[in-house]
């Protein structure tokens, strides 16, 4: 496979253009070609959660998805999740004050995958959230503070 | 090269202090994506690299047919062992000599199965992937041992050196009155990171860049230069940020080889990142162990003698020792004791280093027969364990520097609510489920290696601490900072950190849980000689604003110089800098005994593990302890185990930051439970093939497994230990969590499981 094609991705807001073989992932599109790297690559086989980026609000897996299949739809990435001016997103901050990672490189992942899960509504108990954020592995083992963060994100965001 | 600065909020300004709850000052980078780990290093012109490999357990590789791969778009290079460079033999960690001969990294010889034989390189990821998916090996096949089961695998070779032994514990045993035997058996375990490894690596005439995630910047780079015949110098590790390592990341392998020699061959900078399948056998996690006890006591429970005897697999390349005595030495007061280990070589990739090598299953088996014993003689099992408590080092024979454990198993059964237990196994229900209580210790040994540290006081009154030491989410940048804050009277939000860096002042392996004992003394005294080279000026320089007071002290804090009793109006560092003209005072230090200074000791201290000291040197037994309270449901019909409640009650001395070393703490402890319950590399007997070599498979833990975890601290500054006072964080909590489960488990069910892990099938 040579030819490349190309494509115009709507990413956090801006539009990017890459010329790509279509078997590119979204995943390595971004961190290989558009230098968004805050998405991560644990597995590239839809088993860890670190790649969880958002297509139209909904969370997905970066690793599992061809970047020629998201054209005309909004992409964000950890990087855009806040607004703009170095802000935090309440999510974010909200893990960083539980220390909801250690190494941090399952931690995009989760974020992303805390931010939907909130605005799913799988927050109502510890266990729901627990349950709603097991697609996402750290190895780290900080699932305790990552329950506690999006449990103090959910409730202030209601 | 990464600065970390502190931004974060915190709670009070004492938190900038060591020992406050400073949130991580990396946090900012990594919850925002901006944290950079080392194979997301953008680089012009990087090509691809993909390895191929081996589908066979014993034998040789007869050819290679790279034809259609080379023809495949992007192509650039293809690595065989009919044309890999011949590396030079490397010093091993330990500081030996390196095996005789050649290193090959791609070898011809097959050991194990997923050994890389093969390598792509080409423009794209992609065009590499879908070249080496092209490539024919053909093998000439010879007979394998799979693992400790197959009937092959024999004796193994007696390990001396694990050989422990005192008073006459075969005679004890035989006249003991009540005698337990049993056989625990852990299996092979994968430390998944969740960063897989990689590397890029870059060569500009004879030096070489290399960007990979390590624990160990130097030791690393000492490897590749030797590998390459260049001058240490030559070679540049950089690893900012490692996505998780728990032993893995320390020691330069195979793959990170066959990138360098790619990049020199082709004269482009090379990445090369291992699949997350081909991690189960790039490098070795921990080997499968079993071991047989034997515990005699009296009916009252006192114990009379331990025996010993364990064994554990190694590759057929390197000798990897799981010291499965470790712990059982001890734990307990015994007056007759002996312990030895085999060591089985076999055909898998060389076992490694995964949270607490040895202790971990050692404490599996021991603080399991305790509990049997417990049982057996009708005790509480938290009893049993008081009554034997050591109180002093059985096996050294030397005063503990401290130790908390019973305080721990004090604070913990007290939180856990332990009194309320009822004795008799399935005595405790709820509905359906049938619910077990279970204790275990644990126990890490504090190690200790000299460090090295640079602190800058810079002009603008802000400062730097400089260390090629790493931080993989243990806490280093943040609890540097912290040191440097507390030392230098300088707020915490006005240091920078720079780690992960070969270039820096030098450090010892993180590994062993000994960086943030060793880094914060070797930050503590550069600092304070740079305060004190402030406060020299402050006084002396003809420019000094205090020159004329003729003092002989002044106190630094919040970043302001002032005088003892407010003779001279204060004036900021920033400002008394300017005031003198002077751009900065540097301070290089290190831990180094008088000694060691020289080049040669230097060079050995922080490259291998040469001068790693023993525990036990210098009068007394320095180990962290730690007591874990678990309760354990188990469905009566499907045999399933969930740990609904666990309280931990740890002794590391000192915390330098109690919310980071909680952090581990938990993070040890869930490691613990998907040992208990989950984790088990699964390996097919026919060809020796790791066959759940992915993370859908492999089981860890996820959110879901995990209930509330109480940890509370019973440590107490423990100045034997560490100059300031801390002991082993972060290999500490995982020794005890398997055989809490277990003991739990049996509580609940009444059914003793002796091999890990803890599957339903084993328990209907
Ligand atoms: S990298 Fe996509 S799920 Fe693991
Ligand atoms: S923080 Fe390291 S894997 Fe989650």
């Amino acid at each position: 496979m040579t030819g490349t094609i190309n494509l115009k991705l709507d990413i956090n807001g801006r539009s990017r253009e890459l010329a790509v073989e279509p078997r590119v992932t979204l995943l390595d599109a971004l961190r290989e070609h558009l230098d968004l790297t805050g998405t991560k690559k644990g597995c590239d086989q839809g088993q860890c959660g670190a790649c969880t980026v958002h297509v139209d609000g909904k969370r997905v897996l970066a690793c599992l998805t061809l970047a020629a299949q998201v054209e005309g739809r909004a992409i964000t990435t950890i990087e855009g999740l806040a607004d703009g001016d170095g802000g935090l997103h309440p999510v974010q901050s909200a893990f960083l004050e539980h220390d909801a990672f250690q190494c941090g490189y399952c931690t995009p992942g989760q974020i992303m995958s805390a931010v939907a899960c909130i605005r799913e509504g799988h927050t109502k108990s510890d266990n729901e959230i627990r349950e709603y954020m097991s697609g996402n592995l750290c190895r780290c083992g900080a699932y305790s503070h990552i329950v506690a963060a999006v449990r103090e994100a959910a409730e202030a965001a209601s | 090269m990464t600065f970390v600065t502190p931004k974060s909020k915190h709670g009070d300004a004492s938190d900038g202090n060591l020992g406050g709850r400073l949130s991580r000052i990396d946090g900012p980078e990594k919850i925002t994506g901006r944290a950079t780990y080392a194979i997301e290093h953008q680089i012009e012109g990087l090509v691809y690299a993909v390895t191929v490999q081996s589908t066979i357990a014993a034998g040789t590789v007869k050819s290679v047919d790279s034809k259609a791969a080379e023809a495949s778009p992007g192509v650039l290079l293809v690595l065989t062992p009919d044309n890999i460079t011949h590396l030079k033999s490397a010093t091993t960690w330990a500081g030996t000599p390196g095996p005789e001969g050649p290193f090959l990294a791609l070898p011809k010889t097959v050991r194990f199965n997923g050994q890389h034989v093969v390598a792509v390189v080409a423009e794209t990821l992609e065009q590499a992937t879908a070249a080496a998916a092209l490539i024919k090996v053909s093998y000439e096949e010879t007979e394998h041992v799979y693992g400790l089961e197959d009937p092959k695998a024999g004796e193994g070779v007696p390990i001396d050196p694990m050989t422990k032994s005192w008073g006459d514990a075969e005679t004890a045993f035989a006249e003991a009155p009540v005698r337990i035997e049993q056989e625990y058996k852990t299996p092979r375990e994968y430390n998944v990171a969740i960063e897989p490894h990689g590397i890029i690596a870059q060569w500009e005439g004879d030096k070489l860049t290399l960007w990979e995630p390590s624990q160990w910047v130097d030791g690393m780079a000492r490897s590749y230069a030797e590998w390459f015949g260049i001058p240490f110098e030559n070679v540049r590790m950089i690893s900012p940020y490692i996505g998780g390592g728990f032993g893995s990341k320390a020691l330069s392998l195979p793959h990170g080889a066959v990138a360098a020699i790619a990049a020199r061959m082709l004269g482009k900078p090379v990445k090369l990142a291992v699949t997350r399948p081909q991690t189960f056998t790039a490098y070795g996690g921990r080997p499968a162990t079993r071991q047989t006890l034997a515990l005699g006591a009296t009916k009252e429970g006192k114990l009379l003698s331990i025996i010993q005897h364990g064994v554990n697999e190694t590759s057929k390349l390197g000798m990897a020792v799981e010291p499965l005595g470790s712990v059982t030495a001890i734990m307990y007061a015994v007056p007759n004791f002996s312990s030895r280990q085999n060591v089985i070589p076999l055909n898998t990739v060389t076992p490694g280093a995964l949270r607490a090598p040895g202790e971990n299953p050692s404490a599996f088996g021991i603080e399991s027969a305790i509990d049997e014993l417990a049982y057996e003689i009708g005790m509480d099992p938290l009893e049993i364990r008081l009554l034997n408590y050591a109180e002093e080092d059985p096996h050294a024979k030397i005063p503990w520097s401290t130790r908390q454990l019973r305080e721990a198993f004090a604070e913990g059964a007290k939180a856990f609510g332990w009194s309320k237990r009822t004795p008799a196994p399935r005595s405790m229900r709820d509905g359906n489920q049938l619910i077990g209580w279970g204790v275990a210790a644990g126990t890490y040994p504090v190690r200790r290696t000299p460090g090295e540290a640079l602190v800058r006081i810079l002009a603008d009154g802000t400062a730097e601490v400089a260390s090629s030491s790493i931080d993989m989410g243990q806490g280093t940048y943040t609890i540097l900072a912290q040191t440097a804050a507390e030392v230098l009277g300088i707020p915490v939000d006005r240091i920078r950190v720079k780690l992960g860096d070969s270039a820096l002042p030098r450090a010892p392996v993180a590994g062993g849980s000994q960086l943030a004992n060793l880094m914060t003394g070797a930050v503590h005294k550069a600092a304070l000689a740079a305060r004190e080279e402030l406060i020299g000026l402050a006084l002396n320089h003809p420019n000094s604003p205090f020159l004329d007071l003729q003092l002989n002290t002044l106190t630094i804090a919040d970043g302001t110089i002032s005088t003892p009793r407010g003779e001279r109006a204060d004036i900021s560092i920033a400002d008394f800098m300017q005031h003198i003209g002077q751009e900065k005072i540097e301070t290089l230090r290190d831990t180094l005994p008088e000694e060691k200074k020289n080049t040669v000791d230097r060079y050995n201290n922080f490259t291998t593990m040469m001068a790693m000291k023993s525990p036990t040197e210098g009068g007394y037994s320095l180990h962290s302890w730690c007591a874990h309270f678990v309760e354990v449901r188990v469905d009566e019909d499907f045999g399933t185990v969930r740990v609904s409640r666990m309280v931990s009650a740890l002794d590391s001395g000192r915390l330098y930051n109690p919310k980071l070393a909680e952090s581990q703490w938990r993070g040890g402890i869930i490691m613990g439970i998907g040992q208990a319950l989950l984790e088990e590399g699964i390996i097919d007997p026919r060809n020796a093939r790791v066959i759940n070599n992915n993370l859908g498979d492999y089981l860890v833990a996820t959110n879901a497994d995990i209930p509330d975890l109480q940890v509370i601290s019973v440590g107490i500054p423990d100045h034997h230990a560490s100059v300031l006072g801390g002991k082993a964080v972060g290999e500490l909590p995982i020794v005890g969590v398997a055989p809490a489960i277990a003991n739990a488990v049996f509580h609940a069910t009444g059914k003793r499981i002796r091999d890990l892990p803890i599957t339903l099938d084993k328990i209907l």
